[in-house]
């Protein structure tokens, strides 16, 4: 599950889960891996191949700016 | 009529909202009284008639400073807080204004003879004025320049297109029509920044109309709650807005018409409107139609506008970029500039009175892709829009550009631009950028990236520095969201760069 969480995340960022693996608290926003439009692109991949809905209102940028911190938040709805 | 008699006329109605800024109200008087204010700053304190640059997001003094600039006579410079100090010079540089206005803080250095007017003296010059009106004999003239647009450059310069106030009062007449939609409350958004001039829409036409601007800014992009919070209140009738924002709405399937159920009418422009946003949108908001229309910069905004038909919709054809506006002449040419049949891809020109003056301050430029033409018997300016097109019956296709222009969420990017300033950045010696395509448009950007480092291990955080580094010489929107660092680039038989090579490896 992890695995595939941070494989999903590192294609929307663009980088390769092995890196993403290596620094697990890196700020996502602040490094500029993420911005709006493709957070809510990572969203709707997280529904469509994993069957996670996150409802986009409920979410906020804080809740998942790190890689530990997405995979936390998918674990739980999972 | 110019905007700036209607706001006059507005303003005599006490009540009547002119802009929704977070809870703030500001009246149509208020903005009369503030644009007022600030013409007469510029008129006493002023000894030219340099353009005004004004740097911040979507502030509430943003439009009074716009329309009272317009008002002494002056163009505006619209700087967006996307754009990084580096651009921001550099614009500062061409333009040699001799007032600045920031809204925002920013430790830009200005040219000597340039005052900086921070949001703190904006306020005061707004509150200590007691007089009248200004003497629409000090406004803009026709022949002058409103606005000032930078645009991505080829060379890693952003350029300059001016707007006068003949070109917008021109494309008011065809396209107030358009906007002029009957409804109980005639809420328009204020969405796109005002150095983008799909806003011209809303700033100009909107507030001819008397509408009400709806302002929705970055912080409340940021966080989508606070975004679909302010929909819901918001009572929009008029939606105009890129293709990409309406998309970015559209993930909660809460947007719908529940959430707006006074919205009449979409109009998109900026970029390629696909078919599964008119889809989505033909079922969420059964009663609401929606234009499409479509035109660059360098002609004022827009030149086409299409009511998107079921039948448009159900075709297997691209949604159409619609039909030129009345005063509006379209030719589609070959590589010799010779018109190509009906139904044949070639370049698109644009002949009207709508078209620009050209860059400003760059004839070279200019002259590569303005030019003077007969239209109709009467002599008008023509532009070569460097986008591929076709005609089919009265409606027109866009087919992808000629160059390495793209548009990614609505903004419109010089590949080069980005390359050109991807190899300023440390260890950085060459640079190749590549747009990646998901259904009818771009995704994302993608660079490949010649490194004169080895780098073992990770490469993460290498590629994070060279981002943050380019985010200092570009808008973030420009920055790639993939960086694929490599120690060669394949080439094809002439030694150029093979970017379908590169293309097929992401």
């Amino acid at each position: 599950m992890e695995e595939k969480i941070l494989e999903i995340l590192a294609d929307k960022c663009g980088v390769e889960a092995e890196d993403l693996k290596e620094d697990m608290d890196i700020d996502l926003f602040e490094e500029g891996l993420l911005d709006s439009f493709a957070m809510l692109g990572l969203l709707v991949d997280f529904e469509e191949q994993l069957g996670i809905k996150i409802e986009i209102t409920e979410i906020d940028r804080k809740d998942i700016n790190t890689p530990n911190k997405v995979v936390d938040c998918l674990v739980k709805r999972g | 009529m110019f905007v700036l008699e209607k706001i006059a006329q507005y303003a005599k109605d006490e009540n009547r909202k002119a802009v929704i800024y977070h809870d703030k109200v500001m009246t149509y008087a208020e903005l009369e009284q503030f644009s007022n204010a600030f013409a007469d700053f510029l008129l006493k304190n002023g000894k030219d008639k340099s353009p005004v640059v004004i740097y911040g997001h979507k502030e509430e003094e943003f439009l009074p400073c716009m329309y009272g600039a317009l008002k002494a006579g002056r163009a505006y410079v619209p700087v967006d807080i996307t754009f990084p100090a580096d651009r921001l010079e550099m614009v500062l540089s061409d333009v040699s204004p001799e007032f600045f206005v920031t809204l925002r803080d920013t430790d830009v250095a200005v040219c000597e003879g340039t005052k900086r007017l921070n949001v703190n003296e904006i306020d005061e010059i707004f509150k200590s004025y007691k007089g009248g009106a200004i003497d629409s004999a000090n406004w803009v003239k026709p022949e002058d320049n409103c606005y000032i647009l930078f645009t991505s450059g080829s060379t890693g310069r952003p350029k300059g297109v001016p707007i006068n106030r003949a070109n917008i009062e021109n494309l008011a007449s065809q396209l107030i029509p358009w906007c002029d939609i009957e409804a109980s409350t005639d809420i328009i958004t204020n969405q796109i920044s005002f150095s983008f001039d799909v806003s011209v829409v809303s700033v100009y036409m909107g507030v001819s109309l008397g509408k009400t601007l709806y302002t929705i800014d970055k912080t409340m992009m940021e966080t989508p709650a606070s975004l679909y919070e302010g929909l819901e209140n918001s009572n929009l009738s008029f939606w105009v807005s890129t293709p990409s924002f309406a998309e970015l709405c559209a993930m909660s399937e809460h947007f719908n018409e529940k959430m707006l159920p006074n919205l009449k009418r979409f109009l998109f422009c900026g970029e390629t409107l696909t078919h599964k946003l008119v889809d989505l949108l033909h079922e969420r908001f059964p009663n609401a139609d929606i234009v499409n229309t479509y035109g660059p910069t360098e002609a004022t905004v827009l030149v086409t506008a299409s009511l998107i038909t079921r039948e448009m919709a159900e075709d297997q054809k691209p949604i159409p970029i619609g039909e030129p506006l009345p005063e509006v002449e379209f030719r589609i040419v070959d590589s010799e500039g010779k018109p190509v049949k009906e139904g044949e891809t070639g370049e698109l020109q644009i002949i009207s009175d709508n078209v620009g003056h050209g860059y400003y301050g760059r004839p070279d430029l200019t002259q590569k892709a303005f030019f003077e033409t007969e239209s109709r018997g009467v002599k008008k300016r023509g532009y070569r829009t460097g986008d591929a097109c076709y005609q089919c019956g009265k409606l027109y296709y866009f087919c992808g550009r000629m160059d390495f222009q793209i548009k990614l969420n609505g903004y419109r990017i010089e590949l080069e631009d980005i390359e050109n300033n991807m190899v300023k950045v440390e260890n950085v010696s060459r640079a190749v950028v590549i747009p990646v395509m998901k259904e009818e448009k771009v995704d994302y950007l993608a660079a490949f990236v010649l490194s004169t480092k080895e780098i073992d291990g990770p490469k993460l955080r290498e590629i994070t520095r060279i981002k943050s580094e380019l985010a200092k010489l570009v808008p973030n929107y420009m920055v790639p969201r993939r960086i694929v660092l490599c120690s060669s680039l394949p080439t094809n038989t002439n030694g150029k760069v093979d970017r379908k090579e590169l293309a097929k490896q992401l």
